[in-house]
């Protein structure tokens, strides 16, 4: 088949729409769903400026997967973050911190402290940093970043934890 | 609009190995197959290669197995990720060399995504998990229409990305023998930052007694075309304890059995001078651990 019918699940809510099969999950986010929220950085997995959440727990590549094998997951984005207008504690460690400066690599940073921290709710420095393996900023010193990790994981308890990635009420 | 377009394929997503087999006979060498996506979705692979089927093994029940069972060894499916290796209590016990060949793998979103098959398939020499799979003495369990057959990793590497998997067979599962309470491994690799390729990587699997090494395997990445076995090091190894001066010897057997050239990630010359030295290191690491 060159196309598929498929339903993607991107911040719990459903969209049903025809993709050529050769579509990444990146292209279908930004181009076909209009969530421009995710970035394209490199298109080759070395970034980390596409990196999304599934089923609320791990980070993939959406550069690095196809959009119609992503289907019957539960994808989150940065846009999927925030609850009734109210930001996520990732959200608001990042910018109380000044963990931002251009902005461009954050959306991957803000999963990607998504999923470390759904895998280890209090992750050390230690594994802080080796959890952001993977995600480049070219502005910053990461140290910012780093605190920005370690506050989000202080200010959220674990009820929080599980409401990332539309997974709960 | 992301740069980078897919070239144009037909995607194939059986539901079983058996419909696998059969696609796979039926269009041989015009399919690439796809599990974790990390080397066959990078553009400039997909381009380069252009089959005009993908082959998904995402629909496929099973293959997913991890299994650790005594007497017998560790068994790892084919769309097993790295990730799950990490998270295994019996690699973590029990193969030290291949459990630091996952923590050391790519990056944690890759880590994810890449299985170790795949890691094996794409036959580059600078695959970490594929070394400490050639260290443990792997066998490949390939699935073709006329039933399966098994091929040890040391002729499974024929050259520089391509293995003996035939056209129509599917890898379906790496099989690493058991380790004794005796068996000692461990792996380390040389990168510029921690998700480039290595320049070069390193694993052992020593069979120890009262401090005497009985078998030794090395396998050393980045030096060759494809992952090495350093025979003639290993020689150096049997029967004899492990002593400094032994180490010294084998430092220098190493630099030279490497057959390293010079690429974007690191010079022959440098290549060669660190071998010795990096597998001095990780036989002191494995023997650390006991």
């Amino acid at each position: 088949m060159k196309t598929k019918m498929i339903t993607l699940c991107v911040n719990g809510k459903d969209h049903r729409f025809e993709a050529p099969v050769n579509r990444t999950l990146l292209q279908a986010l930004r181009d076909d769903l209009k969530l421009t929220d995710t970035k394209y950085g490199c298109g080759t997995g070395e970034c980390g400026g596409c990196t999304v959440l599934m089923d609320g727990k791990d980070n993939v590549c959406s550069c690095l997967t196809l959009a119609v094998e992503a289907e019957g997951r539960h994808i989150t984005t940065v846009g999927g973050m925030t609850r009734e207008g109210e930001l996520h504690p990732i959200q608001i460690a990042f910018i109380e911190l000044g963990a931002i400066q251009c902005g461009y690599c954050t959306p991957g940073m803000i999963m990607k402290t998504a999923g470390i921290l759904a895998d280890n709710p209090n992750p050390t420095e230690e594994e802080i940093r080796k959890g952001l393996d993977g995600n480049i900023c070219r502005c910053t010193g990461y140290e910012k970043i780093v605190l920005a990790v370690r506050r989000a994981s202080e200010m959220m308890d674990t009820a929080q934890t599980r409401k990332v990635g539309g997974m709960s009420a | 609009m992301s740069s980078r377009v897919l070239p144009q394929f037909d995607l194939l997503q059986p539901r079983n190995v058996a419909d696998v087999v059969a696609l796979l006979s039926q269009h041989e060498d015009q399919v690439s197959i796809l599990s974790g996506g990390t080397d066959l979705l990078v553009w400039g692979y997909i381009e380069k290669h252009k089959t005009p089927y993908v082959l998904s093994l995402s629909a496929i029940e099973g293959l997913d197995n991890l299994d650790y069972v005594a007497g017998e060894g560790l068994r790892i499916g084919a769309k097993v990720k790295v990730a799950q290796l990490l998270k295994h209590p019996d690699v973590i016990k029990r193969y030290p060399a291949l459990y630091e060949a996952a923590v050391n793998f790519a990056t944690p979103q890759i880590r994810n995504m890449a299985t170790v098959m795949g890691n094996v398939l794409r036959a580059s020499p600078a695959g970490d998990c594929s070394c400490a799979i050639l260290a443990l003495g792997a066998q490949v369990v390939l699935q073709g229409s006329a039933g399966q057959r098994l091929v040890a990793i040391d002729d499974f590497w024929v050259s520089y990305g391509v293995t003996e998997r035939k056209p129509d067979e599917l890898a379906v599962e790496l099989r690493i023998p058991d380790v004794t309470s005796e068996t000692r491994s461990g792996f380390q690799r040389l990168t510029r930052v921690h998700e480039d390729l290595s320049k070069l990587n390193v694993a052992v699997r020593l069979e120890m007694e009262q401090g005497t090494c009985k078998q030794a395997r090395i396998a050393m990445g980045c030096v060759g075309p494809t992952p090495l076995r350093l025979k003639k090091t290993e020689r150096l190894l049997t029967g004899a304890k492990i002593t400094a001066e032994l180490l010294q010897q084998i430092v220098a057997s190493a630099r030279e059995e490497v057959t390293p050239i010079d690429d974007q990630r690191s010079t022959a010359e440098y290549r060669r001078q660190v071998s010795g030295v990096i597998l001095k290191r990780v036989i002191e690491q494995a023997l650390a651990k006991s």
